[in-house]
Parts: structure tokens; C-alpha cells; sequence
């Protein structure tokens, strides 16, 4: 069997995807059980005693590692066309999740986002962008217009891998020209899904050309 | 598009197969540090603590013979090793090493007739002393006090007080330090000046000597091109340091908010809160700690225990230091976001 460079490529971003995934599954066990006093909720005293971010935190965290893991599937055409109910079963799981749990609550801790209007506008930006590319991803699949269901779900899954290349591109910027911490959070807050959502433009753009 | 995913279909699995021992390889691996630094540390020292018992304030030495005043006091500065061996001094990166001197407090509390007592503060360890004083010629006074012995690091110390300069009334001390015990450093000289010590919170760091944290440092190599396509590998030692923002920010005089204190380093953080002790007199266990506070100015070690000396706005600010430091020691550098 011959192997193809893209096949290559293919198996490496899986491998890729898979090892992040374990360790977002890692930082999102630091919040098991609910405790306001470890990791990230160390630097958010403040905002941590409103009940409201209470929710939007746990909820946002508990969720969205599901949501990562649902959407890892969903691309493989051989998923699809062997297996078309989980596709469909793990991708109503992936929308709900969204719509309903992730990005509200994402939007909500947004507003209390570190570092100033600067990566709260980007948070909030970021919150309602998947949102809506979530929705419309939806809505092209149940008029059974595939190429842009595809598209608007590329969208929207670069937009969840925010979660992995925010927490890269920061490690990254750390190790090289070690930026202090709240410079490199302001940075990667626009980062971590603008350089997302700007390859899957771009890669949308080169195929239709 | 449909098209380039469903040409997959034959070559897919398989290559899944491939990737399957990888990523039983990589979870393995990935039990490591990769989301946050677990041997993580924040130094808050004993004497420091503002959450445990709270210790009583020890009062200044006081004349209780009047015409001994000038002796009485503190008795501040280096305390030197009395030889010249070099292999117990400490070599950092770039010229930066320390020659084993740490600054000495010889507090003389009481003078009653000939006996003395009072006790030294150096490096974390406050020690009592007793023992006699004689008066030579010419306004020079002789002691010879001991340290009770109980302590690993007790010793006993000879030093003269005598007048510099007859015009001005100024006084030195100048002496010898013996340990009982084999220790690394066994004789130790001293030349001290009469300090005053109060407590200043508006007392600002001077650019004395730069923090490195010689405990603390990553190894890098660097790859220098030194001619056409001709390399040259250089193991570069870099330390934990300090930035300029230590030379600004007080955090004894009012209180910090989180927008001064999330963007600093964490070198930066140790050190803003370790002046809020230093301009408590405390004396620091801690060695790259030591090295940089005393080589302040207006640094004295007076105190191995500071717990019931803060202000409620020193209280806050190391509260708020120490959560940073905190985070920073955990996430700064690694793959989870803090």
C-alpha cells in the first residue's frame, strides 16, 4: 500500500489532535471535584464569587471537552459514510452543546476576561462568531446544503480548537521571547482563534479558486 | 470537497492502525508537566507567615546605664569569612558569585558592670549571647560573649568597640567569630557600624546588585554561526531574575491593584513582596533572597520573625502577591493557562 503525503499529514494531525485532547482533558480533571481555588480560578477571586460566573466556568469547562472530542470525528469521510447515524447523533451532541452550554457561558466569562477590553472583545467576538457559525452549520445541514454545512462547520471547529492553539501559541511565546504573562494573554486571546479561523479562510478560499 | 474525503476510504483504517501504538505512546509520556509545573514552589518563609500565630514584637535594646549608650544598639554589616578559601564561595553565570558574606546585626541589649548580653541576627537565625566586657584604654571596650550552643550554628565571638574618630565620637566594631561545631564556615571576621533601625514603608529598592535566583535556572543550548555554515553550540545557563519594575512598584505604602501585579514575572513578584520583609528587618533564610537584600543600603537585619509586624495594607499586598507568584510558578510556562 502506498502512503500518500496527505495521508501522512492527515495521520500527524490526528496524532496532533489526540495528544492535546488528552491534555485538555487533563486541565479540564484539575476542576474535578468543583473547587475555586486551583489553576485558572486562582487568578479570578474576584469574578469567582459572582454565581452567575460560577455556572458560566463549570459549565463552559465541563462541556467543552466534549465538545472537542464530538467534533474530532466528524470530518472523516469514511465516519460518514460508514457509520451516518453517529455522525449525525455526535454532531447534534457537538450543536447543542454549543449553542446551548459552551458559548453562552463562554460569553459570559468573556465579560470578566483577564487583560482588559482588549481580550474581552476578543472573547465575546470569539463566543458569538461560534455561535453563530454552530447555527448555520445547522441550518445548511437541514436544508441539505452539504458544501456549506462543511464549511460552517470547519468555521466553527477551528473555533473550538481555540481552546488547544490559545494554550500553544502562549506556550510558544513564553519559551522564546518569554513576553510577560498578561502581554502574551492579551496577544494569544486574539491568536488563539484568529489564526484558526484565518487558515480555514484561507484553505476555503484555495479550493475554490 | 465531497470528493477528496471519500477517495480516502481504503487507505483510512489502516493508517489509523499505524497511529494507534503512537498514541498509546504519547498518553504515556503525556503524564508529565506539559499542563502546569507540579513541583511548582512559592517561598514564603516561617518568620513571614501573616496566616499562622501571630509572634510578640521583641522590644529595642535599651541603656539601662546611661554611660553605656554608645555601645548599646545594633551593630550592622558584613559578616566574612576569615579566610581565603575560595571553594565555599558560590560561582553564577557571568561574573555574578557570592564570597559566603552575609550582613550581621550584633545587638548589645544589656551592659551590667562587666557582663554583657544581647544577641546577633544573620542569615535567618537570631541567637542570644552573653558574656563580659572590659574596658582597655582610650574609650576601647573588649567582649567576650557565647552563644548558648544549642544550635547547630552557635559560636562565640570576640570583638573591640573603639572610637574611629576622637573628633566626630563615631565608634566601630571590629572582631572574630569561632563555631563550636565542624561547620562549613567555622571563623568568621567582622568590622560593624552603629545602625539605627525603624521601620519606613516608603523605602524604595536601590540599584545595588541584580536578583539571581542561582537555585532556579533552565539550560538552553544556542547555536551561534561563527563562519560560513560552520556552527558553534553554546550552553547558555539562564536565571531566574528580576526587571526594572522592582525599582517601582511599593507594595508596603498602599495597596496594589490586580491590573499592576498580573503582568508581572515572577522574579518581579518574589521580589516585591520579599521588600515588604526586608524594610521589616527580616533576615532571610533564603540565599539569592539574601545576597540581594543585603546588599541594600539601608537594609539591617533585626528580626528572624516578622509575623506580628505587617500592616493591614502589607497583608493585602502579599495576599495578592502570593496568589500571582503562585500561578506564575504553576502555568507561566507551561501548556495550562493560569
Amino acid at each position: 500500500m502506498r502512503l500518500h503525503p496527505r495521508h501522512i499529514a492527515k495521520g500527524l494531525f490526528y496524532l496532533a489532535l489526540g495528544y492535546f485532547s488528552w491534555l485538555m482533558l487533563r486541565i479540564t480533571l484539575q476542576y474535578v471535584p468543583i473547587r475555586y481555588d486551583v489553576a485558572f480560578l486562582f487568578v479570578k477571586q474576584e469574578a469567582i464569587t459572582h454565581t452567575h460566573y460560577k455556572v458560566a466556568f463549570f459549565s463552559h469547562v465541563y462541556t467543552s471537552i466534549f465538545v472537542l472530542l464530538m467534533g474530532m470525528t466528524q470530518f472523516s469521510g469514511t465516519l460518514r459514510r460508514r457509520f451516518p447515524a453517529m455522525h449525525r447523533s455526535l454532531g447534534k451532541g457537538y450543536v447543542l452543546l454549543i449553542l446551548f452550554v459552551a458559548s453562552p457561558s463562554g460569553l459570559v466569562m468573556a465579560l470578566y476576561a483577564n487583560g482588559g477590553l482588549s481580550s474581552q472583545i476578543s472573547f465575546s467576538l470569539q463566543a458569538v462568531l461560534w455561535f453563530a457559525f454552530t447555527l448555520l452549520a445547522l441550518r445548511y445541514a437541514q436544508a441539505r446544503d452539504w458544501t456549506r454545512h462543511r464549511e460552517f462547520m470547519l468555521r466553527s471547529y477551528a473555533l473550538t480548537l481555540s481552546a488547544i492553539s490559545l494554550r500553544l501559541f502562549k506556550w510558544i511565546i513564553v519559551s522564546t521571547v518569554a513576553w510577560p504573562p498578561m502581554d502574551t494573554y492579551r496577544l494569544v486571546a486574539w491568536l488563539g482563534w484568529g489564526v484558526n479561523l484565518a487558515l480555514v479562510e484561507g484553505w476555503l478560499w484555495w479550493r475554490k479558486r | 470537497m465531497g470528493h477528496t474525503l471519500a477517495s480516502d476510504s481504503t487507505l483510512y483504517p489502516s493508517n489509523m492502525k499505524q497511529l494507534i501504538p503512537f498514541l498509546l505512546l504519547l498518553l504515556l509520556f503525556g503524564c508529565g508537566d506539559e499542563i502546569k509545573n507540579s513541583d511548582a514552589d512559592v517561598d514564603v518563609e516561617p518568620g513571614t507567615d501573616t496566616t499562622t500565630l501571630q509572634s510578640q514584637p521583641t522590644p529595642a535594646p535599651q541603656a539601662a546605664e546611661s554611660d553605656h549608650a554608645n555601645l548599646l544598639g545594633y551593630w550592622v554589616g558584613y559578616f566574612e569569612k576569615a579566610d581565603d578559601n575560595y571553594e565555599t564561595d558560590v560561582f553564577v553565570d557571568v561574573g555574578y558569585y557570592w564570597n559566603r558574606a552575609n550582613k550581621i546585626n550584633i545587638s548589645i541589649d544589656r551592659i551590667q558592670d562587666s557582663l554583657v548580653e544581647g544577641h546577633s541576627v544573620v542569615a535567618g537565625n537570631d541567637r542570644p549571647f552573653s558574656g563580659t566586657v572590659k574596658k582597655l584604654e582610650h574609650d576601647t571596650y573588649q567582649f567576650r560573649v557565647k552563644e548558648p550552643g544549642d544550635d547547630r550554628y552557635d559560636g562565640r565571638f570576640v570583638f573591640t568597640i573603639y572610637p574611629t574618630s576622637t573628633v566626630r565620637h563615631e565608634f566601630e566594631m571590629s572582631g572574630t567569630w569561632e563555631a563550636y561545631k565542624d561547620i562549613n564556615i567555622r571563623h568568621r571576621k567582622y568590622t560593624l557600624k552603629k545602625r539605627e533601625f525603624s521601620y519606613d514603608p516608603d523605602i524604595m529598592l536601590q540599584r545595588a546588585k541584580a536578583y539571581v535566583d542561582w537555585n532556579r535556572s533552565v539550560t538552553e543550548t544556542e547555536v551561534y554561526e561563527i563562519d560560513d555554515n560552520e556552527f558553534e553550540e553554546w550552553v547558555v545557563e539562564r536565571f531566574s531574575s528580576a526587571t526594572n519594575l522592582i525599582y517601582d512598584l511599593n507594595a508596603s505604602n498602599r495597596l496594589l491593584t490586580k491590573e499592576e501585579v498580573e503582568n508581572l514575572k515572577r522574579g518581579d513578584l518574589i521580589i516585591i513582596r520579599n521588600t515588604i520583609y526586608a524594610r521589616h528587618g527580616y533576615s532571610f533564610k533564603n540565599r539569592p533572597l539574601r545576597v540581594f537584600f543585603d546588599a541594600q543600603d539601608w537594609y539591617i537585619p533585626v528580626h528572624a520573625d516578622i509575623r506580628a509586624d505587617f500592616t493591614e495594607i502589607e497583608k493585602e499586598n502579599i495576599k495578592l502577591l502570593l496568589q500571582y507568584e503562585q500561578n506564575a510558578a504553576e502555568y507561566y510556562d507551561s501548556f495550562g493557562r493560569g
